[in-house]
């Protein structure tokens, strides 16, 4: 089993540095949370949608589909029976669930965004990537050990139900809490198992070396190149671009005319 | 707050940031699926975890916490409230073990937290319900200053989504946990160097007591201040509509999320021997 949204194709956002991923994907938030405008909204995720059809990452948009399709419903009824208006269809309100299509693009668009950067970057990158940020080595280190050690934690947990399930324990039957009963137990020994390893995971770190020095050298080198500027360069642009938009009222007032049930600023 | 930053020097440490954030995320991942507010927040068993790990690893278990509930996040829900979150489940560990210092009367403090008395599993109970809010209070606060989701609908949601877990599972996984731990020497003060141990005195007792009047000044100031501009809790915070974002909420939030911050960094540090 896959857990992890890494897309192992090539692609030109796939060669670009973390960091520049990391940025552009902070931009889109920034853009997102800037705005209570569906077609502002609804662009700024066209822009990132083109994006990851650029990274050749959109397969896993069929991943996350689910969340996506549950923020946009959950969205849609919450808002449209909760937001006061006077114009209503028995308990839904127009103007509630043209706000709940802008909350919903909103969060959509920042969810589409953390897909994108994760699924073009390497999770050794992007530790890689928050070290050149000047984030400490040992705190990058802990950060892209704690994901690889995901897979192993749950295959030990899978193990353990398994090794249970053929002594006879019926984790089958019964109702949501009869089953999280059964399962809560089962906790223990993969917590136990798991921690039981500091000891030896720590020896083992301090036998290669593991803070001998400040000054390492990796495996994995990550440069900014022409690209990596370019893009940078263009998202940049795009967010002083929704700055302007943001504060110059005439140029907004135009935007938010177009479709001005949509507009919530 | 020097320990947070101290304890990376020590490599067992390291290594229980990893492993804590692992088990923590390992546990999230599986109950991505049932979601209480999309995008935002799910149904956490997990919650049990961050509590119990703050106790026992101290900040290893306070940025494990915060790694951990970030890496479960890459399943399918990374966005702005992302970095909130992180805030948030690195106070859900580190509020329970700084206030936990300051337990009972004497300078030892209550002791270890090995939930072997009634007093000790009643101080459990109050420092996870205090960490379960003081994780809600900047997630709540942040994602309302962004006008996402109403503060009080979300902050009521996640504090007992965090508290539940934490005291019902929290409790025998501690109780067994404990003896264990402390027979492998990987309490968080046994692999500490002393004079890097916070330990009970007047300057930890001003910056519980600062802690615990932001976690509970913003979670009910900023309550009281949704309700003024029509929020509800829970699930009916939905209903009853509101002002998303309001001044109010942002400002008695917003000071108790700060005063969490700056409490963190007042406490007693030993006296370093010569």
């Amino acid at each position: 089993m896959d857990m992890f949204l890494y897309v192992d194709v090539e692609s030109f956002v796939h060669r670009l540095d973390p960091r520049t991923k990391l940025l552009l994907m902070f931009l889109s938030f920034a853009v997102g949370v800037m705005f209570n405008n569906i077609l502002i909204l609804t662009a700024a995720l066209a822009l990132v949608v083109a994006y990851g059809a650029l990274g050749r990452s959109l397969s896993n948009l069929k991943r996350i589909r689910v969340v996506l399709v549950m923020i946009t419903l959950f969205s849609l009824v919450i808002w449209s029976i909760a937001r006061p208006s006077g114009n209503r269809f028995l308990v839904f309100s127009v103007d509630g669930v043209l706000y709940g299509l802008m909350i919903a693009v909103k969060t959509n668009l920042m969810i589409v965004a953390g897909m994108i950067f994760l699924s073009t970057t390497k999770i050794e990158e992007i530790a890689q990537g928050l070290v050149k940020l000047k984030i400490p080595y040992r705190a990058a280190f802990a950060f892209s050990t704690a994901i690889r050690l995901v897979p192993m934690i749950v295959a030990t947990s899978y193990t353990i139900i398994q090794a249970q399930k053929s002594r006879g324990l019926d984790l089958d039957s019964g109702n949501l809490i009869e089953k999280i009963r059964k399962y809560v137990p089962l906790m223990i020994p993969t917590l136990i198992s798991v921690i039981r390893g500091t000891n030896i995971f720590s020896m083992a770190l301090e036998s290669k070396g593991f803070g001998y020095s400040d000054d390492r050298s990796n495996l994995l080198e990550i440069r900014m190149g022409g690209k990596d500027y370019a893009m940078m360069t263009a998202g940049l642009l795009i967010l002083a671009a929704a700055v302007v938009l943001k504060v110059d009222h005439s140029i907004y007032d135009a935007w938010a005319s177009i479709f001005p049930w949509g507009d919530f600023a | 707050m020097k320990d947070v930053f101290s304890m990376w020097k020590k490599t067992k440490m390291v290594v229980l940031v990893a492993l804590c954030a692992g088990l923590y995320a390992a546990l999230l991942i599986p109950f991505k699926g049932f979601v209480l507010i999309p995008g935002i927040t799910e149904f956490r068993p997990a919650s049990a975890l961050p509590v119990v790990m703050g106790l026992l690893f101290g900040p290893a278990g306070a940025w494990g916490s915060a790694i951990g509930n970030l890496i479960g996040d890459f399943f399918g829900s990374l966005g702005i409230g992302s970095l909130f979150g992180f805030v948030g489940n690195f106070m859900f560990a580190y509020v329970p073990y700084k206030l936990w210092i300051n337990f009972g009367k004497s300078s030892e403090g209550i002791g270890e937290p090995d939930l072997k008395s009634g007093k000790k599993i009643l101080a459990y109970v109050v420092v996870s319900i205090l960490g379960a809010a003081a994780c809600a209070l900047p997630i709540a606060w942040g994602l309302d200053l962004l006008g996402m989701v109403p503060f009080a609908a979300l902050g009521s949601i996640i504090t007992l989504n965090n508290s539940i877990p934490s005291i019902l599972l929290g409790i025998p996984i501690m109780l067994i946990l404990y003896p264990r731990i402390k027979k492998w020497d990987l309490l968080w003060t046994d692999i500490m160097d002393e004079d890097e141990i916070p330990v009970a005195g007047r300057l930890s007792r001003i910056g519980a007591t600062v802690m615990t009047v932001s976690v509970l000044g913003g979670m009910i100031g900023g309550f009281l201040a949704a309700f003024g501009v029509g929020q509800g809790l829970l699930y009916s915070g939905f209903g009853a509509g509101g002002d998303v974002g309001s001044l109010g909420v942002t400002l008695v939030a917003g000071v108790g999320t700060a005063g969490l911050i700056v409490s963190s960094f007042i406490q007693t540090m030993p006296k370093k021997s010569s």
